[in-house]
């Protein structure tokens, strides 16, 4: 059974005060106090339009890794007052009771909204409130801008920045945000919920090849349909970066039409791979299918009638040699962040994928 | 004797190119696993449910097939039909009828005696024939489900068709406790097994060592820093290991007359506790180093002598009682059991561990039936401290340092805290870790965990020979001592932590057992 309980007042707070209020909240009505389980700090920055619902997804993620999760409000536009830092503190436990109710678990999340020149400090703010010796990620949930004021300070604290492509307005600007920031020294290690959501059909994908009779075939593949969703264009541009990447691809040609893209790939051994890919109308989420060809061959990974299944089929000319169904498993938004939370350090086949995805767009 | 190395084949080349990464999940090779006494419920109950999980979550490959062998008559669509119905009972409302459609094309059955030949030649031609259908690439598992007494002429016979050879493809045998009823039938067993197959080919399961729970204690012993330099005889005054069960024997009368708490449990899981509580640190964690370690801790226990068993050992069985508010029967009134019984329900020892960490610290280990609560942990007992400082500071508890493997997995240290106020009066104080609290992740379940090893060829949470042997070895002299004591049994009353004597087992060292 879970129980949430929050700080009734809102307005400034020191440190102090915050981890003082904090501990009263993890009590109960008795004052036995509730442990505080922690595996990390998450630090989320977002704005007002967004702060409801990221605030829910958040206190669904802490059900599954308790932490101490700092959600950062920016409105840098907001007027200064003059009496001081525009601050706003709310705090908040989420307590689930274990072990046949005789104890409670807590978890900790501290919402401060930063106004006008605060904004662009969110550092000063996110630094004290740190859990010290546990790893912090820092979360950009929505549009993710290099070039924003707070990152840089921000970023120093962090093990590892999360942003998600799919949230940016044009398709492909946080793609090649990241990609910028990782070529320069001293960057964080980045993750994409977007490359995450990918991790089952990277696995169907490579298991199609695991079996010795067929592993000599990818270095055959000679054309790859992809078809997606109109949300799902950085999921289909990184898959088709790893796929690239993975098989030593160099691109040599890209070419955009009004329902997707052509990409032309020459293999190591100087052969032409050629890529389509193409949106689906249908209302599908994200990826719709990936067939690779190679020879009389051809593979396929696709969504099957249950949205959250995927098929996968081998087929040798007009013949079905094998195929099966399996889970793609859920991957709602706390699901996502929650596999990304499980990785610490750089992710090489992230960092391959998305610059072949970079390549791709610079076309 | 089969060959001990024939894997895949898989050209260097290209072997891994897309899964060269930390994220993608290892994928076993292709694979038919071949299941001895298939119309058994642990088929039905546990390794389909595992297998359809891997299925479902990927884990396994789509070259993948599951063959059935048994007396019953049976289709391949009957068969089917009753690992459907197993798997509804075990995962109701958690199962996919597209992943089931997908997953049951590749299961089917044969229906043979496993002591005749001519099933083995059958199965022989169907394994070939799948092959070629579902590409299982030559990678067979034999997997023995069926009475243990069956297992030597399985072996025999599957050597004998030449199916235990690794030509193109492994050829594995998985094994399910019990691995013989006492030392004796260990060894003839391990004897005849490895006249057809290599130790490298072999994986006895004791499902406990597959627990997420079981497997935390080599995390905190060998992932913690802090632990290492108090855990030996310098700091510790004693281990105390309890295996508790609240339930009876319920239908397994018959299975449990046969064995007893020390067959059951003790030989296998407990001893598998004690060897990770007691073991050094292995130097990887691999099957050869951690097995390794293990068999040293089992060669180290002190041999009980034959005519102090009772010193050392105690049985009892339960007595009719209340177990969280329900009267329930004593052993000798539950179905399929004697009414003239001795057949132990709870069974407890005193072991020394004689290696330069462990000399003079005594294990303690109990299991039992019918005991107040299901509940197992490890629980370390610190020495007191050589003096106290606080003048008027009576009773000052020792630490003790619990391992909890379940109900509620985690940890939790006793110490001594000043109490407030004037004056300096100090209590104990639990700190308390939740292991559950910290990762709330469902932990896979221990078939799934191991089968999975199992196919990727890791036989390190697998019992060796050795150690097989190594702990029915330790166990013998007590089970001697019992059958020559004839029918003399303690009884315990049903929701009590077994008989009187058992705590005058640790009275006569001056200590007393821990209420889990």
């Amino acid at each position: 059974m879970s129980e949430t309980r929050q700080h009734p007042g809102g307005g400034a707070m020191s440190v102090e005060e915050i981890e003082h209020e904090l501990g009263s909240l993890r009590a109960d009505e008795e004052g036995q106090p509730g442990l505080r389980a922690s595996v990390l700090n998450l630090v989320v920055v977002t704005d007002d339009d967004n702060a409801d619902r990221v605030t829910d997804e958040v206190a669904r993620l802490a059900g599954r890794y308790p932490s101490r999760a700092i959600l950062l409000i920016s409105d840098p536009d907001e007027p200064e007052p003059e009496t001081g830092p525009a601050l706003d503190v709310g705090l908040s436990v989420f307590c689930e009771a274990r072990g046949g109710q005789e104890s409670r678990v807590c978890a900790e999340q501290i919402t401060v909204h930063a106004g006008g020149a605060t904004a662009g400090h969110l550092e000063s703010i996110a630094g004290p409130l740190l859990i010290p010796d546990l790893p912090v990620f820092l979360f950009y949930p929505h549009g993710f801008d290099p070039a924003s004021p707070e990152l840089a300070g921000m970023s120093r604290l962090a093990d590892r920045v999360i942003v998600d492509s799919a949230a940016s307005e044009q398709p492909g600007e946080c793609i090649r945000a990241v990609a910028g920031m990782l070529r320069e020294e001293e960057s964080p290690a980045f993750g994409d919920l977007q490359w995450v959501a990918l991790s089952p059909w990277r696995s169907l994908l490579a298991n199609l090849f695991e079996p010795p009779e067929r592993a000599g075939m990818l270095q055959e593949v000679e054309r790859v349909e992809l078809k997606h969703a109109p949300d799902g264009t950085c999921r289909a541009l990184l898959l088709i970066g790893w796929l690239a990447d993975s098989l030593g691809w160099t691109i040599r040609q890209a070419t955009e039409s009004s329902d997707g893209r052509e990409i032309h790939f020459v293999r190591p051994d100087g052969e032409e791979v050629l890529v389509s890919v193409s949106e689906s109308s249908e209302p599908e989420e994200y990826l719709r299918r990936i067939r690779l060809y190679a020879g009389d061959y051809s593979f396929q990974v696709s969504r099957h009638r249950e949205q959250t299944d995927a098929r996968t089929t081998v087929m040798h000319g007009d013949e079905l040699v094998g195929e099966r169904t399996v889970h793609l498993g859920a991957l709602d938004l706390s699901v996502l962040v929650g596999e990304e939370l499980r990785y610490r350090g750089r992710d090489t086949a992230y960092e391959g994928a998305l610059r072949k995805a970079e390549e791709v767009l610079e076309q | 004797m089969a060959e001990t190395t024939a894997q895949g084949a898989q050209s260097p080349d290209t072997e891994g190119l897309l899964r060269d990464d930390s994220r993608l999940p290892r994928m076993p090779e292709p694979a038919a696993i071949v299941i001895f006494g298939a119309s058994g419920d642990l088929t039905s109950r546990k390794l389909v449910p595992a297998l359809y999980d891997l299925a479902a979550s990927r884990r396994l490959p789509m070259e993948f097939a599951v063959v059935g062998i048994s007396r019953t008559e049976m289709s391949h669509d009957e068969f089917r039909q009753k690992l459907r119905e197993g798997l509804e009972e075990q995962r109701p409302g958690k199962i996919s009828e597209d992943v089931w459609d997908s997953f049951s094309k590749g299961i089917f059955y044969l229906p043979g005696d496993s002591k005749e030949p001519d099933t083995y030649k059958e199965l022989k031609d169907f394994l070939a024939n799948l092959d070629e259908e579902r590409g299982t690439s030559g990678n067979r598992v034999f997997y023995l489900s069926s009475s243990p007494s069956l297992f030597p002429p399985i072996v025999e016979q599957l050597g004998e068709v030449g199916m235990n050879v690794q030509e193109g493809g492994y050829s594995r045998l998985v094994i399910e406790k019990p691995f013989g009823s006492d030392l004796q039938s260990a060894q003839y067993l391990n004897q005849e097994i490895k006249r057809h197959f290599d130790e490298s080919q072999i994986y006895r399961i004791d499902h406990y060592l597959g627990k997420e729970t079981v497997q935390n204690i080599l995390a905190l012993r060998f992932a913690n820093g802090i632990f290492e330099p108090v855990w030996n005889q310098h700091y510790v005054d004693h281990v105390q290991i309890t295996v508790a069960e609240s339930d009876g024997v319920g239908d397994r009368g018959a299975f449990y007359e046969e064995a007893g708490a020390l067959r059951d449990i003790v030989q296998n899981h407990v001893m598998q506790v004690l060897c990770l509580t007691a073991m050094e640190p292995p130097v990887a964690f691999d099957a050869d180093s951690v097995r390794a370690e293990k068999v040293k801790v089992l060669k180290a226990v002190r041999p009980i002598p034959e005519d102090e068993v009772d010193r050392y050992a105690v049985r009892g069985q339960y007595d009719s009682g209340w177990v969280w508010g329900e009267k329930v029967p004593g052993y000798r009134e539950e179905e399929d059991v004697a009414e003239d019984s001795t057949t132990e329900t709870y069974a407890a020892l005193k072991l020394l561990v004689d290696n330069w960490r462990w000399a003079g610290v005594p294990f303690y280990i109990r299991s039992g039936k019918r005991l107040p609560k299901k509940s197992t942990e490890i629980a370390i007992q610190f020495k007191q401290t050589p003096h106290t400082p606080f003048v008027g500071t009576r009773n000052l508890e020792p630490n003790v340092l619990v391992i909890r493997v379940q109900p509620e997995e985690g940890v939790s240290l006793k110490i001594g805290a000043k109490v407030p106020g004037a004056g300096f009066e100090v209590s104990s104080v639990n700190m308390d870790l939740l292991y559950g609290a910290a990762f709330l992740e469902e932990a896979p379940d221990a078939y799934q965990r191991l089968l999975l090893d199992m196919m990727l060829g890791d036989p390190t949470l697998f019992i060796r020979s050795d150690e097989a042997e190594g702990a029915w070895a330790i166990l013998q002299p007590v089970l001697d001592g019992w059958s020559e004591n004839g029918g003399e049994i303690a009884q315990y009353p049903a929701g009590e932590w077994g008989p009187q004597e058992a705590e005058e087992l640790l009275e006569q060292d001056g200590r007393e057992w821990r209420r889990p």
